[in-house]
């Protein structure tokens, strides 16, 4: 459980910067996140509302875009993990699991690098200011 | 009352990744070898680091970050053996991360250090996203976990720079095919050193700390 930690950090950077450009009050928060990682995204949103209680982010929405894995071959290959397919697949159990499982090359069937998929991106924040500034 | 979009892209993953490149920069300054031990509670972490600890300690100089909930008790066991030891208590955190170590890292007389062992919380999943600033990362699975744990858990298999299946001498004690464990593992990541473990085999313990002293050899030569 390391979502509350997360959080805090998050939080921390989305009011430094909505500080930063006058802000008083924070409407959203859009983060990335890869699917490789091990983030529940419902747990982050979560811990990010109970510990933006007190803060100017309080009432901001909180949005998740999962992104897919990426991938990259010795062959040449590289590509982005086609999310359908796998959701399509009865055999893979857990999402996981599934994304892993997949991370053959499609080209050449070795085992292929990932080069994206872990990533916990704070994309954009939408803030309200009180004056032009 | 004015709305502005501000566009961040601040990925936290890469602010541990960067103060871990950090880490490690100040780690090969000063010649340090450096190894992150990951593995589930009870896989044998704290043993077969404690083994290492005790043939490689004569020969070079040897410092531990213990990390864990209450990381004291681990760190007692290392701390008999003689060598200076960092707990690391995470409270209720799952894992270490880079700030936690740069922190510890501070406490540690690197000029005086050859390996510097750093024994993950006891966990699978958490440690995975999170890069310390080491050279090596191992991760440590028994048999008694089931031989099933190994395709549950991939991200830190495929991430592993060795892996280790450690109490194979219990391995049909409990039902488990330890080299079913060990096709798993090469399923995920085809070229990581797979070694087989036992306590009581000290052939197998032998594997795992020339292994270590391998990566001592390559630090110091360069």
């Amino acid at each position: 459980m390391h979502e509350l930690s997360l959080a805090c950090e998050i939080l921390e950077q989305v009011i430094a910067t909505a500080t930063a450009h006058g802000a008083s009050e924070v409407k959203h928060v859009t983060l990335q996140m890869g699917r490789l990682t091990h983030t529940n995204p419902e747990q982050l949103s979560f811990c990010f509302k109970a510990i933006a209680d007190d803060s100017i982010a309080k009432d901001a929405d909180f949005v998740v875009e999962m992104m897919p894995p990426s991938l990259e071959c010795e062959c040449g290959y590289t590509g982005t993990v086609d999310e359908k397919q796998i959701r399509e697949s009865s055999e893979l159990k857990s999402e996981l699991l599934a994304y892993v499982a997949a991370m053959k090359c499609p080209i050449c069937g070795e085992q292929a690098r990932i080069t994206g998929g872990r990533e916990l991106i704070i994309k954009s924040i939408e803030i309200e200011t009180e004056n032009e500034n | 009352m004015l709305m502005h979009v501000i566009n961040m892209g601040h990925d936290v993953y890469k602010a541990n990744d960067k103060l871990a490149e950090k880490n490690r920069k100040k780690l090969d300054k000063h010649q340090v070898f450096s190894i992150n031990v990951m593995g589930a509670i009870g896989s044998g972490k704290t043993t077969l680091i404690e083994e290492a600890i005790q043939h490689l300690k004569e020969k070079y100089k040897i410092a531990v970050i213990a990390g864990d909930v209450i990381a004291e008790m681990d760190a007692s066991r290392f701390r008999k053996l003689g060598v200076p030891t960092i707990p690391l208590n995470t409270g209720k955190e799952c894992h270490l991360d880079a700030k936690l170590v740069e922190k510890a890292l501070d406490e540690i007389d690197l000029e005086n250090t050859d390996l510097l062992i750093i024994e993950n919380v006891g966990n699978l999943i958490c440690p995975v996203d999170f890069k310390l600033g080491e050279h090596l990362r191992v991760v440590i699975v028994s048999v008694t976990e089931g031989d099933d744990i190994i395709l549950k858990h991939p991200m830190i298999f495929k991430t592993a720079e060795l892996a280790i299946i450690n109490k194979v001498d219990i391995a049909h004690a409990v039902d488990v095919n330890a080299e079913k464990m060990r096709d798993d593992i090469l399923s995920l990541n085809p070229d990581v050193p797979v070694i087989l473990t036992s306590k009581h085999d000290w052939e197998s313990l032998e594997t795992w700390i020339s292994f270590i002293e391998l990566g001592l050899l390559k630090t110091q030569s360069n």
